[in-house]
């Protein structure tokens, strides 16, 4: 009898415990569905225009009618169940964490667009999944190279780094596009800038449409380098010296794709002739090949700071400037630079504040975040860039009226780098120095959008790195044109000043 | 109630045959996998005619002596078989095939005659089959992606391009032929010959152990050049004299040597990781490539293969490969020799009627590429070669990379290189191109 119900009873919790099971699958499953759906994604994500320009896309528009859900592309495919509810449950947390904690105004929604951002939310696995033939028989011959690319290599290429609108359609192009595009010219130039005393002029480019402010600065004596104290000081910044300058001019902002295409366009060359900077017969200057991909890495170009370009073609740049004005212009020597990157001031910065308040480390600091305020005014960095250059506009000028001589690009000097040049400089006041006489590779001051307060101070030196910088640069031999990895490195020119030019100038005009 | 009964019926029936359409298709998908690692491995059936089925229609791209010669040899790989149709950039190539044709009793309809850069794509039109494509190898990548875009089987002369993007473009090609099912063979026919097909069969299952080198050579006299006649432009001159730029022929590295590459890539089963050589011009005479090469070409784990070409009078003349293994080596063609060099294995050729070896395969194996496409079309087996003759050719390319260059040129390098050679546009008139002979190094001072 008691044997019978305790029977009973494991058969009734048995039965129990099986539907309990059944419901919870169902209810889960249930969940799990509702909360895939696009009226749900919707309902809680608050980016503008998401769904707007979800709409727009090909994955929604498709010819056949079929159209993508926010989670085919923002989850990885449903039937890796274990990856799919880990990662949904990821993003559900963070989202939810997102919407309690952030003001969506003040999320940079253009920074989360970038291909980088996009690894974080968009699963290729879904793209693999839909998209079974990569060689459709219609795919044209670019997209025949990048898929090649793509299947030997997956790890290091990305789908997002051509079909970037497939989502979320906002008048992208895709990044692959050359160097098509040119200015509408409103106004050609048919003479450079007349120039009659030392003081700020805006230079002429003549044939193009492109001008650009080249600042007097008034020569002096200064220290360069950082004393021993100063906050991560590295070895070579030292000793200080005493250095003096002559009068030069230098550009108020760094080298803009305005002024670099002029020089591209009337100088570039298509075949390969790399070996020939300077073409004798015609006393002209033989110019940079066709770069590989999208220099300015689809960020926009117009007067951003060029980029990409190597020392060489800085170099040959400034030539070509120079013959075109007739002025002598040339890269900044390292004391030139460091001179007008100071304006006048004995800081870290040539504004007040300490590296070590901006800087973000230690614990409370990472915790708290550092007081950016007064730096973020006057330099493009890391903290304040996502990640990609800015317009020259977006910071104040150092006491001298130049822009972005700290962050935004860092900037190619004159000078091969030597870390111990300062101490073998001449005793006493040393007037116009230049580094060694020969080397590898040459100095790069200033830091870039890429990088944090301790490398911008005014005195933080660093050099050019071209083995490292054209690794996946896919020519034989290498270009001597373009780096292929860096893309924080600009350059800035100065003019020489040279009294008997203003002289003959005057002359000219009276 | 009746309905009902019937449509439950039917939709048994439409589901069973659903479910065998599936196991039809996993078996196509499967045997398709097996037919391309076949071509290698297992081998592909060398009848001495291709079975008898659809009629097939083909048109011949690229009117030369080769091109003439393919289609003869393709009309000749089995019965049903008919040419329709010819192309050719320059309109007297098209009719002097047409005549050389008409000698051997083939006969091309006129309104199937075209010429231009664009004539391929109005044969394209054409109802066809097959597609033979036999222009100098600059045009090949562009020409195989629009006959495999429009859905014809196809067959390709070696060299298949002459740059690193044009082997990716044929490699990609090939993918999307694959993917729709058509058969693409090359004119490697060292693979396609009897001889050559049985010795990688003793070497790959051990017959002189494990591969530790190889040597592969293509030493000739001087081969047809055109000088220049009035009122040629820049363009015709370059393509009437293709053999001799670079952009249209790859140098003979490629022309020529690509074939003994191809076999040492076969028989080693992969390509090489890198190469290192040299090559020079002394006695050409037109154009802007090399007399000679002399490459290494390094298969990594210390095995190498040195690769030497020549186009030269009056030197000593050779051709072919050797391969050396642990326990012997060969000649790749027919023989096998023990390390004190005497005979291990020979091929065994038919015998005449006295009873002695013909020293000839029995099909040539110009034909037997032939009947091994309209075999694999017929039998619904497609096989495509491309990608390996891709390989080939880029191997070649790599090698010839090192000579121009003086450099080191890894595989690696070739397969992201965006080199292309060539003019932007395709118009007969003045070209807008320098030919400076390539040097290598830098010049040594006084």
């Amino acid at each position: 009898m008691t044997d019978k119900t305790i029977k009973r009873k494991h058969y009734m919790l048995f039965i129990a415990g099986g539907l309990s099971v059944i419901l919870f699958l169902l209810l889960f499953n249930k969940t799990v569905h509702y909360t895939s759906t696009n009226e749900f994604c919707n309902s809680c994500h608050v980016h503008p225009h998401a769904e707007t320009s979800w709409k727009l896309s090909v994955h929604h528009n498709t010819p056949s009618g079929v159209s993508i859900k926010c989670v085919d592309c923002h989850l990885p495919p449903e039937d890796q169940t274990a990856r799919f509810l880990t990662r949904k449950a990821y993003h559900g947390f963070h989202d939810f964490y997102a919407y309690l904690t952030m003001d969506p105004e003040e999320i940079d929604w253009a920074a989360k667009r970038s291909v980088e951002a996009s690894k974080h939310f968009v699963y290729e696995d879904g793209c693999l999944k839909c998209h079974t033939n990569m060689f459709p028989s219609t795919l044209n011959e670019q997209g025949s190279q990048q898929h090649i690319k793509y299947i030997r290599d997956p790890e290091n290429n990305s789908c997002m780094q051509c079909h970037h609108d497939v989502g979320h359609y906002r008048g992208e192009t895709n990044l692959l596009v050359g160097l098509e595009e040119t200015v509408d010219p409103t106004e050609i130039y048919t003479e450079p800038a007349e120039v009659k005393a030392f003081e700020t002029f805006e230079e002429q480019i003549p044939g193009t449409a492109v001008s650009f402010k080249m600042i007097a600065i008034p020569g002096g004596q200064f220290k360069m380098g950082s004393p021993a104290d100063e906050p991560y000081r590295e070895r070579d910044e030292g000793p200080v010296r005493d250095v003096e300058v002559n009068n030069f001019w230098m550009g108020e902002i760094e080298v803009s794709w305005n002024e670099y295409l002029a020089f591209f366009t009337a100088t570039g060359s298509q075949g390969r002739k790399e070996a020939v900077e300077v073409d004798e017969e015609t006393d002209g200057v033989s110019g940079a090949t066709p770069p590989w991909g999208a220099p300015d890495q689809g960020w926009g170009k117009g007067t951003r700071p060029a980029i990409t370009m190597s020392h060489h073609a800085a170099q040959t740049y400034c030539r070509w400037l120079s013959q075109e004005t007739g002025r002598n212009y040339r890269l900044p020597t390292e004391a030139e630079w460091e001179y007008a990157a100071r304006g006048g001031t004995q800081m870290p910065y040539f504004f007040e504040g300490s590296p070590k308040d901006f800087e973000a480390d230690g614990f409370i600091k990472k915790l708290f975040g550092s007081n950016k305020e007064v730096i973020n005014k006057y330099v493009v960095s890391h903290l304040n860039s996502p990640n990609k250059t800015q317009q020259p506009d977006v910071v104040e000028a150092n006491p001298y009226g130049l822009k972005n001589m700290l962050g935004n690009v860092a900037e190619f000097c004159l000078d091969y780098y030597d870390p111990q040049v300062y101490g073998k400089y001449p005793k006493g006041v040393v007037k116009n120095p230049r580094g060694p006489r020969n080397g590898m590779e040459h100095v790069v001051r200033g830091g870039s959008f890429r990088n944090s307060p301790k490398d911008l101070r005014v005195a933080a030196r660093d050099f050019t790195k071209t083995e490292a910088w054209l690794v996946t640069d896919p020519q034989i031999p290498k270009s001597i044109w373009w780096y292929s990895d860096t893309k924080s490195v600009g350059f800035r020119v100065v003019c020489e000043y040279d009294e008997e030019m203003i002289t003959t100038e005057k002359i000219k005009s009276e | 109630m009746n309905k009902d009964q019937l449509s439950r019926r039917n939709f048994l029936e439409k589901s069973a045959l659903i479910g065998a359409a599936g196991v039809i298709g996993l078996n196509a998908l499967s045997s398709c996998k097996n037919t391309t690692k076949e071509v290698d491995y297992e081998f592909p059936p060398l009848l001495d005619q291709a079975p008898d089925g659809k009629e097939l229609k083909v048109g011949l791209v690229g009117c030369g002596n080769r091109g003439t010669g393919a289609a003869l040899n393709f009309l000749a790989a089995g019965h049903g078989l008919h040419l329709v149709a010819l192309a050719d950039v320059f309109e007297d190539k098209v009719w002097d095939c047409r005549d050389k044709l008409l000698k051997q009793r083939v006969e091309v309809p006129e309104k199937n005659c075209f010429w231009g850069f664009d004539a391929y794509k109005s044969l394209l039109d054409v109802d066809l089959d097959v597609v033979i494509l036999a222009t100098p190898p600059h045009f090949r990548p562009m020409h195989f992606d629009a006959a495999v875009q429009a859905k014809k089987h196809v067959f390709l002369e070696k060299p298949v391009c002459v740059d690193p993007v044009g082997a990716r473009q044929i490699m990609a090609t090939a993918k999307k032929a694959e993917n729709i099912g058509l058969s693409v063979i090359t004119g490697t026919q060292r693979r396609h010959s009897r001889d050559y097909v049985e010795t990688y069969r003793q070497v790959a299952s051990g017959a002189i152990g494990d591969l530790v080198a190889a040597k592969a050579y293509w030493l000739q006299s001087h081969v047809w050049f055109r000088t220049r006649e009035e009122g040629w432009s820049d363009m015709e001159y370059m393509l009437r004299n293709w053999n001799s730029f670079c952009w249209l022929g790859g140098d003979h590295i490629l022309d020529t040597h690509v074939h003994n590459i191809d076999i040492v890539n076969w028989f080693m089963g992969r390509t090489p990781e890198s190469a290192v050589g040299f090559g020079g011009r002394h006695r050409r005479l037109t154009g802007d490539q090399y007399d000679f090469f002399s490459i290494d070409f390094d298969f990594g784990k210390g095995i190498s293969s040195h690769s030497f070409s020549r186009q030269i009078d009056g030197c000593a003349n050779q051709l072919g490969e050797v391969i050396m293994g642990t326990e012997g080596y060969t000649n790749c063609k027919n023989t096998i020799f023990n390390h004190d060099g005497s005979v291990k294995w020979t091929y065994d050729y038919p015998k005449n009627k006295d009873g002695r070896s013909t020293g000839v395969v029995a099909v040539s194996p110009y034909v037997q590429e032939h009947i091994h496409l309209v075999t694999s079309i017929r039998t619904n087996k497609p096989v495509v070669e491309a990608h390996r003759t891709a390989e080939s050719t880029l191997t070649a390319v790599m090698g010839r990379t090192a000579a121009y260059t003086g450099q080191k040129v890894t595989w690696e390098e070739m397969m992201t290189s965006n080199e292309k050679l060539g003019p932007k546009k395709y118009e007969m008139g003045p070209v807008d191109m320098e030919f400076p002979v390539p040097k290598q190094g830098t010049q040594h001072k006084a």
